[in-house]
């Protein structure tokens, strides 16, 4: 999504302010002190979603499911709060136990047999899937697969729900930023698992700040701290393969760590509102407490954006200390957070915010999990298209790009992540050996 | 209601005529903007040939994209610089049609960087090419065309920076990476060494490979470094002069040719994933026993002009210290690049005038109206030196100038020379008087060049004439990151010569 601002559309921005200043300033100035607010950018030129309780009716879609662990169960659950007339017709993962589990939740929750002979497993799933008849898919698998799959089903005019993060290399940021491109060009929805997007207080929240309440953005904090995640003991008969990808959450190159994996919500949030993406990354972390894999437990990360401004994340899954899942953003003339979603000026007072009673009073769809297959979905049936893989693929990259500063000890810049070889998929994809002296726990300063 | 009758008539006529001209003029554009319309003058048929031959032409959809698709701005930019330019280029077609001979018209210079993008829009270009991703572009093109989105406006960036070949056929052009080795042509294979015995030239034989280096003995000798603050068009870092005094040494005659530096290439190449830091480890070990070299280059770094013994460009100075490394262990001699004393001692050839024959560099160098009445007589400067004046906006064979008293050729001209030393602006000012065999700083950012190229004006190619690298600038369009540290992607009038140490075994 272009979030720059051109040089005209700028200075006519700057002329219909002027010209507002001077019709607002013979009737208000003279009592305001001329505390004009700025928006950050022209309205039309960034993206609101529309968030209905419910998808519009249309033609009847076929779902497919690509990935069907806990978040592949809970999007298929998603979809179909969000939607009439879907019918889940094909299901792939790795694993037939996870695929037996996830038919008999969706004939038991929603009805829907999914025929046998939809039901793929391995590596290709996703491929036969796609190729099943489907018009859409959630793909919801390991991280590391999801450029793969998106380009597959891009090239065959498939719609995608991407589970984020959406890659976690710079192989898979490029595949990305491409495969976004083809998929406006054939007019395809996309909608990314960034979920604050779809959010209503955080949207609310993002029309605020773009309209100038809180001034120019100077910086920011995000977190996503909290207790260990789960992880899976390695059991007998498992392959390394089949333990890695069970225990995905704790492998670099399945996951692209908890940084990118989870804390991507809110590095995602501060981009999403500022409208750019970092330039350079330098930071720390490492591995206290983690059992298995070879991912850090901690991350802190300074983000460095043009003109200076800093953004500090800071991300954790340890037992036993403070959580706090949020974003703080401060600009030229106040501030904004998401543990109340108010907005406050210099001196604390505040000046707005969310108003969750109303809200209700409006609406009776108010989880973010379910609106987002509702705007998915709602483009999907209007036929227009809606891509938001190519900003989640920037903060997708920009967590990378964390991750590699705290691995390396160095300062990473944009350029170079975004050009760089690395590529984390392995070379060869089945339930077997892998070679696991290959995968340790990064140590800074060592170039290992 | 007679006055009313011719007011209507006056009206509506003019409603007509203006109606009529409208058309007309819209036809007339129309029909001038065809490529036929453009081929008509036959003043470009080598561009028209070439233009069939390219992918513009021969598209895989079929369809042809006409000269002002590229060559006009597009209308949406602005209609008055639209007709302006228009006009300019039928103007000049115009021209040259009616004063010039096609067969005398220099189309090689034609195809270079610098003068398609006079020629080219690149607004017009991207107008066409709304999506940069196409279904099946490979990931090397993904991360160029990133690079180029997110850099265009700050690193100056145009799609003919890297497709130079889109509109007009090139001959050998690619922006593909270089695949496998280069033929470095016919000649035998070298087996051993050159043996130097006594303090002469010699041709230095490089074992196993074909390539062979004369090596000019430089007797050593006292010399003032720098120019005097008279001399014309002399540049303020070229002082204050100092006496120095510099020992003998050998130095290549030519400046290092494309068949010495592709047989150094097919010996050391490195995998391009090799990350840079592991390169300098393994080329700094205390004992190296094989040398990483160069990564394979983006396209033809020849430009097209011709390989063989035309010099080797384009190469970073690392490169070009990595085939001194390379050579030393290939010949068991200690070969380096040239200290800007040792080069700058070379060059005047025991002269001390701006050149080492005779004439003043203003007269070489006319300005304003001087220049256009015809400029001066530049018999002697284009005898020994390849530049502006006298060369085709392009390298040339050392064969096509004379040496210089020590007997080496194209000192001051055809690519300049990388030489050993950091570049400071006030760099003889810390030079002792007298000083024997001085170096430059012991640090900096940028390295000093000598001699002008090609391309340069009489000012730069005069004996005490320095220059600078300029690392940033001179990879701005490369979309690698980390850039190259062997090649470089926005130079083309770099080269190098080679210095030879005078063994301790050999007596005066």
């Amino acid at each position: 999504m272009s979030s720059k601002m051109n040089r005209r559309s700028f200075l006519t921005a700057s002329a219909a302010a002027g010209a507002a200043g001077l019709l607002g300033g013979a009737l208000f100035t003279s009592c305001s002190g001329g505390n004009k607010q700025k928006p950050l950018r022209e309205p039309g030129t960034y993206y609101i979603p529309e968030l209905p309780d419910k998808a519009i009716d249309g033609r009847p879609l076929k779902a497919g499911l690509i990935g069907c662990g806990g978040r592949g169960n809970g999007a298929v659950d998603n979809l179909l709060e969000a939607a009439d007339g879907i019918t889940i017709t094909a299901l792939g993962d790795v694993f037939q136990d996870r695929i037996e589990a996830t038919r008999k939740a969706i004939a038991e929750k929603h009805g829907q047999e999914v025929p046998a002979d939809h039901c793929f497993t391995g590596f290709d799933a996703y491929q036969k899937v796609i190729d099943s008849g489907v018009d859409m898919v959630i793909v919801a698998t390991p991280p590391v697969f999801r450029p793969i799959h998106f380009q597959y089903a891009t090239s065959k005019g498939v719609h995608s729900f991407l589970e984020k993060p959406i890659c976690v290399d710079a192989k898979g940021y490029r595949t990305i930023m491409a495969t976004a491109k083809q998929a406006e060009a054939k007019g395809l929805s996309v909608v990314t698992g960034t979920q604050r997007h779809h959010q209503r207080a955080y949207v609310e929240s993002y029309k605020k700040i773009q309209e100038g309440l809180i001034g120019e953005i100077t910086g920011g904090n995000v977190y996503w701290n909290q207790g260990m995640l789960w992880y899976r003991e390695r059991q007998e008969g498992w392959s390394d393969m089949e333990w890695m990808i069970r225990d995905w959450v704790n492998w670099k190159w399945l996951s692209g760590d908890h940084i990118v994996e989870q804390h991507v919500h809110n590095i995602d949030v501060f981009t999403w509102m500022l409208g750019a993406h970092p330039v350079k990354a330098t930071g720390v972390g490492s591995r206290q407490r983690r059992v298995t894999g070879d991912q850090y437990d901690n991350f802190s990360i300074d983000f460095e954006f043009e003109n200076g401004i800093h953004m500090h994340s800071f991300c954790r899954q340890i037992d036993g200390c403070s959580s706090n899942v949020s974003e703080f953003i401060q600009g030229s003339k106040g501030s904004w957070n998401s543990k109340d979603f108010a907005i406050r000026d210099l001196q604390g007072n505040i000046l707005w915010q969310y108003d969750e009673e109303a809200a209700k009073a409006e609406f009776s769809q108010h989880n973010p999990y379910v609106l987002e297959h509702v705007d998915w979905v709602n483009h999907i049936r209007k036929g227009e298209a809606h891509v938001e893989a190519a900003e989640t693929g920037q903060s997708s990259l920009a967590g990378t790009m964390g991750r590699e500063a705290a691995y390396t000890g160095n300062t990473i810049t944009w350029d170079e992540i975004s050009a760089s070889e690395m590529d984390y998929m392995p070379e060869k994809l089945e339930l077997g050996k892998m070679d696991m002296s290959k995968y340790t726990v990064p140590v800074p300063g060592t170039g290992k | 209601m007679k006055n009313k009758g011719v007011i209507w008539s006056i009206v509506l006529g003019g409603f007509a005529l203006a109606t009529v001209l409208v058309i007309a003029f819209a036809n007339v554009d129309t029909h001038t903007t065809t490529s036929d319309y453009c081929m008509s003058c036959h003043s470009h048929e080598e561009a028209d040939r070439l233009w069939k031959q390219s992918p513009h032409h021969l598209s895989k959809s079929g369809v042809v994209t006409d000269c002002a698709a590229c060559h006009l701005p597009p209308k949406e930019d602005g209609l008055n610089r639209y007709y302006m330019i228009k006009l300019k280029m039928g103007a000049k077609d115009l021209w040259a049609k009616a004063v010039k001979n096609p067969e005398e018209i220099d189309w090689a210079s034609k195809r270079q960087q610098d003068y398609a993008q006079q020629i080219v829009y690149n607004s017009s270009c991207v107008k066409c090419h709304q999506n940069l991703y196409p279904e099946g572009i490979s990931d090397d093109g993904v991360a160029a065309h990133l690079h180029y989105e997110e850099n265009a406006e700050k690193l100056r960036l145009n799609c003919v920076s890297c497709h130079l070949n889109a509109g007009h056929y090139i001959p050998g052009y690619t922006h593909q990476k270089l695949q496998g080795t280069v033929d470095t042509g016919p000649g035998e294979i070298y087996e051993a060494p050159a043996s130097v015995e006594h303090f002469e030239s010699f041709t230095e034989t490089v074992p196993g490979t074909n390539a062979s280096i004369r090596m000019v003995a430089v007797p050593g000798g006292e010399f003032l470094l720098g120019s005097p603050e008279n001399e014309p068009l002399r540049r303020s870092d070229e002082g204050p002069q100092k006496k120095v005094r510099i020992s003998r040494f050998f130095m290549a005659e030519t400046e290092v040719t494309w068949r010495q530096f592709w047989s150094f290439y097919n010996e050391t190449m490195s995998e391009g994933r090799t990350p840079p830091s592991v390169i300098y480890a393994a080329n700094s070990r205390e004992k190296v026993d094989a040398v990483s070299g160069p990564t394979p280059p983006f396209g033809f770094p020849d430009q097209g002009w011709g390989m063989g013994e035309r010099p080797a460009i384009t190469m970073t100075h690392y490169s070009a210290e990595t085939f001194c490394q390379w050579l030393s262990l290939k010949t068991g001699k200690t070969y380096r690049l040239p200290t800007e004393a040792e080069w700058e001692y070379a060059a005047r050839g025991g002269t001390s005038t701006p050149y080492f024959f005779e004439g003043n560099p203003k007269k070489y160098a006319p300005r304003g109206l001087r220049r256009l009445l015809g400029g001066a007589d530049t018999t002697m400067i284009a005898r020994y030196v390849i530049y502006e004046g006298n060369s085709p906006a392009r390298t040339l064979e050392p064969s096509q100038v004379k040496p210089n008293p020590f007997g080496l050729k194209n000192m001051l001209g055809n690519v300049m020379e990388y030489c050993a030393d950091y570049y400071a602006p006030d760099a003889y000012a810390h030079i002792p008087d007298g000083a024997v065999d001085p170096k430059g700083p012991a640090e900096g950012d940028e390295f000093v060049i000598r001699g002008g190229c090609y391309a340069d004006g009489a000012d730069q190619v005069r004996c005490a004439a320095r220059n600078h690298t300029q690392h940033d600038e001179w990879l701005r369009t490369d979309p690698q990151n980390p850039k190259s540290i062997w090649w470089y992607s926005d130079i083309k009038g770099i080269g190098f010569r080679v210095v030879c140490e005078v063994p301790e075994t050999i007596e005066d």
